[in-house]
């Protein structure tokens, strides 16, 4: 059980890293929209003219 | 996503049947409104982007049309331009874009798309709600006019925003509340993992070291989540208490701050129990409680913005006889500005010199010009129509007549609903009642049982925490205008739900509401046996064919036109020309001299005449819209009665009338006939709404229950306006009744939820039969079920 003296710190570190992540991509406006993420990854943006189809 | 023939395949505007063009696109002929269209369309087309029209929504028409003219942009391209539109980020320029004319995610695709492929464009990144583009390119390199002018060749109307304009209180506010939603939801599941340890202890026997440090870094997870996520509740607590009006924020903060003290005292004595676990879910569900609320709050979309981008970017300046281009940030109060025909008018000012008329439908949703002469008043945002014009500036920015009105809009965007305010005030109540429940209780078990008073008092407070109560109705409310916005209705006052719910009578106004607002040639009588029918209309056509008045679309027939020569428009009378050695007049009485009488006046009369003989003339009548009958009948059949209110005179409201079968109907009214109508209806016990969408209407809009205008309307009707209805359509009307009593049947369902729980919670609570972590579960399980009912409201149809 002693590991846990070790484990549950380290828990602790990562999960100090994961909050200060999080707060600099807030900070960098990247959870600004919260709406377009959802449907961009439907739009395709490599059709080209010739290669068109009607599908 | 295609549209019917007889409208134009990009902007959806009705296709003129003089009209030929087409566009080629995913191997099909597609017909085209205007030259301006088949461009757009076919740049589309060539950059790859056909899918476009795929993705999109049906379009509103008349979104995406092209600008007439290019405007011009080259004024951004200098330095001290760039420096005001632009922020620099070493090396790198960005600049924030608002873009006139999008309406779905579709167009936010294909911006981004083709300006990605332009040359320098490091990033764009739209965003769909704000309708903002956030351009990076590098300094020196590319030009900000020309991405500009690729935005407005795409048919949207871009308008570059000052950095400072940007940085919108919302933004700020969003980031917080994401901060501290993480901060409560990461505590929350760590302090979960180490109370199951702790519970599990608590069954196989301990070992007490490994307990205090169990407890201990429960403690260290614990204390960001009471002092950064919960801080709001304490600040909002403390502020109830300052201005002795407590919140649902008091108990709140009482029962977390205690829970937290005592739970930081049984550590370092290593005493009984903990309650970390309690405190941070409690917070956490707190926390998103409100971070729905706000979302819901910021969704209503920022019309402020929509309504700067109708003014020009630039304005044409005369200092001492010289023109020069500058933005109209730049204008000042007495400055001299030459304003071309059809050219928006940039400031508010005084005519100076010239006369022209002008179409201020913007402002008061009249189509019909209004001729201005020297000395006589423009407003800003209205568009010149003939002459060319000077113009002294009286006032610019938000001091204009257009900028009064979009603060008052913002105004009204920030305004609490009544409906919450008083869910509120009934909440204060209650917390007041809890306290002083709390407090006997306390009292009662520290004379019977001391060791469990604090144990069970923490319990009462946690498990009847008027949570569930006090979301019941603004969850419902979210969910109801999330749900109606997709259903292309904007609800910009929360007590429309409400008020919408229990109408009792429907008042519509005509022109523009019932009617299209758009006038069509409905009978032609010729007087003169030398010419057909065909003849007139061809010539009617050909005189109305340069003209920008309202009433020339109208005319526009399938034939080849025949050449006019002398052509001259007559501001406010007429159209005259020359056709085949023959002068021809097209306009009103006044102008073309005719003596025929015309007994009922339901429709616009114009006469054609011909070297001074009147030959023929046109009625043109305002048709009623399509969907009309149908919306009214399905009203009628929700129990709504309808009623016709008009300013128009007896034989036009009436003929409405006959075609719709309207209950009652109301003519030649003025404004304030319009609201005594209103008010008589009220005191007769009508709950009335009124649908209407002119200037004139705003007072009325604003006398009744609820008011609804459609988004084709004047600025200022919507401004009064508690829900906007999107689109061409009635049909969203009878959706907003429906949804709206659907909507408060579910607020009722919560309330009676929440107090039958807190009923039943509060005696076991104090009791004694409720530990504190079943207090948390069954408060946050009570707010979920409130939260998922009003959700349900999503999927109305």
């Amino acid at each position: 059980m002693s590991i846990l003296y070790v484990l549950i710190p380290l828990a602790l570190l990562l999960l100090g890293g994961a909050v200060w992540a999080f707060f600099w991509a807030v900070g960098s406006g990247q959870f600004d929209d919260l709406d377009t993420p959802a449907v961009r990854i439907v739009m395709d943006d490599d059709t080209k003219p010739d290669q068109d189809d009607k599908s | 996503m295609t549209t019917g023939a007889d409208t134009c395949f990009h902007c959806a505007l009705p296709v003129p049947a003089a009209c030929k063009l087409t566009v080629e696109i995913e191997g099909e002929q597609r017909p085209v409104c205007c030259p301006g269209c088949k461009a757009v369309a076919e740049l589309i087309r060539d950059t790859g982007m056909s899918r476009y029209y795929d993705l999109r929504d049906a379009p509103e028409p008349g979104v995406g049309r092209p600008a007439e003219e290019a405007a011009e942009w080259q004024v951004f391209d200098s330095p001290e331009m760039l420096k005001a539109f632009t922020e620099s980020h070493d090396e790198m320029l960005e600049a924030t874009i608002y873009v006139g004319g999008m309406y779905c995610s579709a167009c936010s695709w294909l911006i981004e798309t083709t300006l990605g492929k332009q040359p320098g464009v490091k990033s764009a990144e739209v965003n769909p709600i704000t309708h903002r583009l956030r351009l990076r390119f590098p300094s020196g390199e590319a030009s900000l006019s020309g991405y500009l002018a690729t935005l407005a060749n795409l048919g949207y109307q871009p308008q570059p925003l000052s950095p400072e304009s940007t940085t919108r209180p919302e933004v700020t506010e969003q980031r917080a509340a994401l901060k501290r939603l993480l901060v409560a939801s990461l505590g929350m599941m760590q302090v979960m993992m180490f109370a199951v340890g702790l519970y599990a202890m608590d069954f196989q026997g301990i070992d007490p070291d490994m307990q205090h440090f169990l407890r201990l870094v429960s403690f260290f997870v614990t204390t960001p989540v009471v002092f950064y996520a919960a801080k709001p509740f304490f600040k909002s607590a403390w502020r109830g208490v300052v201005a002795r009006k407590p919140g649902m924020d008091l108990p709140v903060s009482i029962a977390v701050g205690s829970a937290y003290i005592a739970s930081v005292y049984a550590t370092y004595t290593r005493g009984e129990a903990v309650w970390f676990d309690s405190v941070t879910m409690f917070v956490f569900f707190l926390t998103l409680g409100r971070f729905l609320e706000m979302r819901a709050r910021h969704r209503s979309i920022d019309r402020s913005a929509a309504l700067s981008s109708l003014l020009p970017n630039t304005a044409t300046r005369i200092d001492s006889g010289v023109h020069s281009v500058v933005p109209v940030s730049q204008l000042a109060t007495g400055d001299r500005v030459l304003i071309r025909a059809g050219e928006p008018i940039p400031a508010d000012g005084i005519l100076a010199s010239g006369t022209t008329s002008v179409d201020e439908a913007l402002l008061t949703g009249e189509a019909r010009p209004r001729a201005k002469a020297l000395g006589d008043e423009l407003s800003a945002g209205s568009i010149n129509l003939d002459g060319m014009i000077e113009m002294t500036v009286t006032s610019t920015g938000s001091d204009t007549t257009l900028g009064t009105i979009s603060r008052l809009s913002e105004r009204a965007r920030y305004a609490r609903p009544a409906f919450v305010t008083l869910a509120d005030k009934i909440a204060s109540y209650i917390v007041l009642a809890l306290l002083v429940v709390a407090t006997g209780v306390a009292t009662f078990w520290y004379f019977t049982d001391p060791d469990r008073a604090f144990v069970i008092t923490l319990s009462v407070l946690v498990v009847t925490c008027p949570c569930a109560l006090a979301l019941a109705t603004p969850a419902a409310f979210a969910a109801a205008g999330s749900r109606l916005s997709q259903l292309r209705l904007l609800v910009t006052n929360g007590n429309a739900i409400e008020s919408l719910s229990r109408a009792t009578l429907a008042m519509f106004d005509k022109t523009g509401t019932l009617t299209m607002g758009m006038p069509r040639i409905t009978a032609v009588f010729v007087t003169d046996n030398a010419w057909t029918e065909k003849d007139c209309r061809i010539v009617a056509a050909a005189l109305e064919h340069a003209s920008t008045h309202p009433l020339a679309r109208a005319f526009a027939v399938p034939d080849k036109l025949p050449e006019v020569t002398s052509h001259e428009i007559v501001v406010g009378l007429g159209v005259r020309g020359i056709i085949d050695h023959r002068e021809w007049r097209l306009g009103n009485t006044a102008f073309v001299g005719s003596g025929v009488a015309t007994d009922d006046s339901t429709a616009t009369h114009v006469f054609l005449a011909c070297d001074e003989n009147v030959v023929a003339w046109f009625e043109l009548e305002d048709e009623v819209r399509p969907d009309a009958g149908q919306t009214l009948n399905k009203l009628r059949s929700l129990g709504i009665a309808t009623a016709l209110v008009s300013g128009d005179n007896r034989a036009a409201v009436e003929s409405v009338a006959a075609k719709l079968a309207i209950d009652d109907t109301y003519c030649e009214c003025t404004p304030e006939d319009k609201l005594a109508i209103i008010e008589g209806a009220q005191r007769r016990g009508d709950r009335v709404v009124m649908i209407g969408d002119g200037i004139n209407d705003a007072p009325v809009l604003a006398g009744a229950d609820t008011s609804i205008a459609p988004a084709h309307g004047a600025l200022l009707a919507q401004t009064s306006a508690d829900v906007i209805m999107l689109g061409d359509t009635l049909a969203p009307l009878t959706t907003a009744v429906e949804m709206s009593r659907k909507t408060m049947r579910i607020v009722r369902q919560n309330i009676a939820w929440a107090i039958v729980y807190n009923t039943l919670a509060l005696p076991l609570a104090a009791a004694g039969y409720v530990p504190p972590w079943a207090a948390a579960i069954g408060m946050s399980a009570s707010s979920l079920i409130v939260v998922l009912n009003a959700l349900r409201l999503n999927r109305f149809e």
